[in-house]
């Protein structure tokens, strides 16, 4: 066992890498190196086997190829000795993946006590982080980084200004750790499966509605990285992207967090109506202009008449100050018709609703 | 040397004997194809030929429909920017659902209508009486039954087609398949009824392998696709209620609201993973085993050489069947099943590598100093041979359980099941509809385009399949209608790979459907095979055998003479035959 896992140490590129490989992202926590040895194990012993049995089906078949009618120079049908040596060394191979897979998944699903604890918690179809110093809530702002994925895509962003851009929105959003700390994530989903990925750290969880997942990683890299929803949720999955910061110590990280979660309160109400929007997650389902998304516009919203269902009974009301609240509260109490009902509860401060409220009635009448 | 064992030397006299008694095809009456021609006659037909070709028909329309979805899937895919979905919807939502409905269609109807009835129903019933030398299946009446039901349910998934499809995925994964405003209802009612196709179709088999072996065929003389057929037969009937339960409970949930997968009432979405998968991981070795028992004949006629390791080749097909229904957690490794569960079903996943590993040696080992005639058919075989490697071997890293929180749900597990379902699955059903193409119809084929076809689906599918391995190992997530840019290269060449493997297929069909107008009229026994199938005429009369033919040995090959002028290969006078 020693003198395999010295081997394979050798086969694999893990020493001198922090960027991708061709096989794998970059390996930046503390899991890279597990994972990425027991990749390389199993890829060296499946390349061994691929190879050998693609050569012995070539080599077959132009030594063995024959015209229609001639007999075959053998009928022998069996031989003990290879069935038991195919059969004992690949159990052999493969209770070893067993044990290498073991082990370092048990390390993986055991989180240190010291371990500091970030909740995550996915909505159709946004991320929301809560950190536990200050109960600070941050977005995972998915809707700025796909414009900025489209806008570096359609050539109206250079890579600096996209990187600047970027750097802005993580001031206020996105999974920020410090480096080389146990960090522990608690998952959480409000309504459908969703599943939390971050290639780069090699780890993932899925988001059961009702339950409680976790998973734990040390990042060992500072830098920005992408973190992404793994399970099938719907219209916006592959949309449902976020980023997540190393920070290069735990200072960097308390100076982020103490400002992250802050909104400049001298701004005009519907301008920070607009910071919500964008900030909770609105913005996945509700549009400005008047499109139709999984909710009702926005736009001339107050003030006008709403059909909605509520236990199964239609009715219908003004849309004012009062049914905004309402319908942040308890989203799926009365459901706006022809839409399917599938708003999270989005926990909102008092402030938060009014500014959000302001902003509507902005939009117009 | 094990006395049991089939081998040349051991059952030469009793090879002597059976080929004796084997029956003569005699070139005279009307085929089963022929002898009614109403709609009528084919329609209420009890004739498991006929009921198998109007599978073959539908499961190959149905392959059809599939594969269009799955170049819609890859077209769109070509670029992350919404490339064909803008033509059927303004809406960047409406697109994306387009999309997901896409996927979830070309999905559902591959595993559901077109892998899992392939090989058992379509090109089963056709051989599987023939092989036994039995003139129908035990219960004809069934058989018709399992038959219409397959057309019901069928008929469900086009009804969805037209009426708001379904986009919750081809596993229908609650909370989400409850919460969708798609026809749920209808393709869950649609499966259900396949379900009972499919358990229908396996009992009938279990059945007539049961108690309508001729004189003389043992258990361990049978042709090595009844052991796969067998073994998938049973996992149909002890599996499949399982799924139709779950089913049932998911259109319960969406239409009363009973709880069981919902959070909120006390339910667990989780719970729905288990039950599901407890068919399903099994319904995987429903569409493999019986693959596994095609490419068993296919190596061993078209290398005109007994097959190597009977015994282990049969057993491993039991093993696998029992192995299937005791590792569907591997499914759920990241969805927060407990750390102990996840190890239990890891080290047991691992049991499943070692009988496929088993088969593949033994297929190899066959090809040993055999004749190898490379026709379409025996590269189909060889293709078969090289794509379910790459397959098992992919399904190591999955069962490692370090390696497979970072692969779960990604490309990486894509790529794997379609060499595992398509590579394997469905390049062998391919080989098989080849492989017996002549004892259907009654013609043969064109071996230059069979070969150059199955050339272009060989190399369109590594092309888009190994691409996807290489993405998904970066860490790009499954069910994805737009993708960052880093993995465009990879999406592009997997689209390319796809159309060069339509073009394959399109070109198979062509060929197919030429040889049924002017191809060559097939003899007897075109490739050199010693199962019952290849003692009748092509196409077999409708009671299939003139007279009561006794067993065979069916992998005693080297006996024939080939005729060069008519392509067939007959007994050696010196067998008795005449």
């Amino acid at each position: 066992m020693q003198l395999l896992n010295s081997l394979i140490s050798h086969m694999t590129p893990l020493a001198t890498q922090t960027g991708p490989s061709f096989w794998l992202p970059a390996p930046v926590s503390n899991f890279a190196d597990t994972v990425d040895g027991d990749f390389y194990f199993v890829y060296w012993v499946s390349i061994f086997f691929l190879v050998l049995i693609t050569a012995l089906l070539v080599i077959f078949m132009m030594k063995f190829k024959a015209p229609e009618g001639q007999k075959a120079k053998s009928q022998n049908d069996h031989n003990i000795i290879l069935e038991i040596a195919w059969t004992g060394i690949p159990v052999v191979l493969s209770f070893m993946m067993f044990w290498y897979g073991y082990k370092g998944y048990v390390a993986m699903a055991t989180p240190p006590s010291n371990a500091m604890t970030i909740t995550a918690e996915a909505s159709r179809w946004f991320w929301n982080f809560t950190y536990p110093t200050n109960g600070a809530s941050v977005p995972g702002a998915s809707e700025d980084f796909n414009e900025i994925r489209m806008g570096l895509r359609d050539g109206s962003l250079t890579p600096e200004q996209a990187k600047e851009r970027e750097n802005i929105v993580l001031e206020k959003a996105g999974l920020h750790v410090p480096v080389n700390t146990p960090v522990r994530i608690k998952v959480l989903a409000t309504d459908v499966l969703h599943a939390f990925y971050i290639p780069d750290f090699r780890v993932k969880k899925d988001c059961v509605p009702g339950r409680i997942g976790e998973l734990w990683f040390e990042a060992t890299e500072p830098g920005t990285y992408d973190l992404v929803c793994a399970e099938y949720c719907g219209q916006g999955h592959s949309l449902m992207h976020s980023k997540v910061v190393v920070h290069e110590n735990q200072e960097s990280f308390e100076k982020w967090l103490a400002v992250a979660a802050s909104y400049d309160e001298t701004l005009p109400f519907a301008e920070l109506g607009e910071i919500v929007w964008k900030r909770k997650g609105c913005v996945s389902c509700h549009s400005l202009d008047g499109g139709n998304k999984v909710g009702p516009t926005w736009l001339g919203a107050f003030g006008s008449e709403r059909q909605y269902t509520e236990n199964d009974v239609a009715g219908s009301t003004i849309v004012d100050e009062a049914y905004i609240e309402e319908s942040i509260r308890y989203p799926m109490k009365k459901i706006a018709a022809g839409y399917p009902g599938q708003m999270p509860v989005v926990k909102l401060t008092d402030k938060e609703i009014l500014w959000v409220t302001e902003f509507i009635k902005s939009l117009g009448k | 040397m094990n006395p049991n064992e089939p081998n040349a030397a051991g059952s030469e006299a009793a090879n002597a004997e059976a080929v004796t008694s084997a029956p003569v095809a005699v070139e005279s009456g009307p085929s089963y194809l022929t002898v009614t021609k109403t709609i009528s006659s084919w329609a209420f037909t009890l004739d498991h030929k006929r009921i198998g070709l109007m599978y073959l028909v539908g499961v190959l329309g149905m392959f059809l429909l599939g594969g269009v979805f799955a170049l819609l899937v890859r077209t769109e895919l070509f670029s992350p920017i919404p490339l064909i979905t803008p033509l059927f919807a303004a809406d960047p939502g409406a697109q994306a659902d387009l999309y997901n409905q896409w996927f979830t269609t070309h999905g559902a109807i591959m595993v559901f209508l077109v892998i899992i009835p392939g090989v058992p129903a379509a090109l089963g019933n056709f051989v599987l009486p023939l092989l036994l030398g039995a003139k129908d299946v035990a219960f004809p009446r069934l058989n018709l039954g399992s038959f219409y039901l397959w057309i019901c349910g069928a008929a469900f998934f086009v009804y969805v087609l037209f009426n708001g499809g379904v986009d919750t995925g081809w596993t229908f994964y609650t909370p989400y398949s409850t919460d969708t405003s798609t026809a749920v209802i209808p393709a869950v009612v649609g499966v259900f009824i396949l379900g009972f196709s499919s358990i229908f179709t396996g009992l009938n088999f279990i059945v007539t392998i049961h108690k309508m072996r001729p004189k003389g065929m043992t258990w361990f003389n049978m042709p090595l696709f009844l052991w796969g057929a067998y073994s998938t037969a049973v996992i149909q009937v002890l599996a499949t209620p399982v799924l139709g339960i779950t089913l049932l409970l998911l259109i319960l949930e969406r239409t009363l609201g009973i709880g069981i997968f919902d959070a909120s009432s006390g339910g667990d979405p989780v719970l729905y993973q288990h039950f599901f998968w407890f068919y399903s991981h099994p319904a995987v070795y429903i569409m493999i085993i019986p693959a596994m028992g095609v490419i068993s004949e296919i190596i061993s006629v078209h290398s005109h050489k007994r097959i190597f390791g009977y015994r282990y080749i049969a057993y491993s097909s039991v093993a696998i069947a029992i192995f299937s229904f005791i590792v569907w957690g591997h499914h759920m490794f990241t969805s927060g099943q407990s750390t102990t569960m996840n190890i239990i079903f890891s080290g047991i996943t691992f049991s499943v590598g070692i009988p496929s590993a088993i088969k593949v040696f033994n297929w190899i080992a066959t090809m040993y100093k055999g004749s190898l005639t490379l026709n379409t058919t025996m590269l189909y075989g060889l293709s078969f041979i090289f794509l379910f490697t790459i397959g098992g071997l992919t399904g190591l890293f999955l069962g490692v359980l370090s390696i497979d929180t970072h692969l779960h749900d990604t490309y990486f597990v894509v790529a794997h099941f379609h060499y595992v379902m398509m590579g394997s699955g469905l390049i062998a059903f391919i080989g098989g509809l080849h492989h017996w193409w002549p004892k259907m119809t009654g013609k043969m084929f064109s071996e230059f385009w069979g070969r150059i076809a199955c050339t272009l689906v060989f190399i369109g599918f590594n092309l888009t399949f190994i691409p996807q391995f290489v993405m998904g190992s970066l860490g790009m997530p499954r069910r994805y209608y737009t993708y960052q840019d880093k993995f465009e290269i990879y999406h592009q060449l997997s689209t390319i790979g796809a159309y060069v493997m339509a073009l394959g297929f399109f070109m198979t069909a062509f060929y197919l459907l030429q040889s049924l107008a002017s191809g060559k009229k097939a003899p007897t026994n075109p490739w050199g095979g010693n199962s019952l199938e290849w003692h009748t005429p092509s196409p077999p009369p409708l009671e299939n055998f003139h007279g009561v033919p006794s067993a065979t040995d069916p992998y005693e090959l080297d006996h024939f003479d080939y005729d060069p002028v008519t392509g067939n290969y007959s007994s050696r006078t010196s067998t008795g035959t005449a």
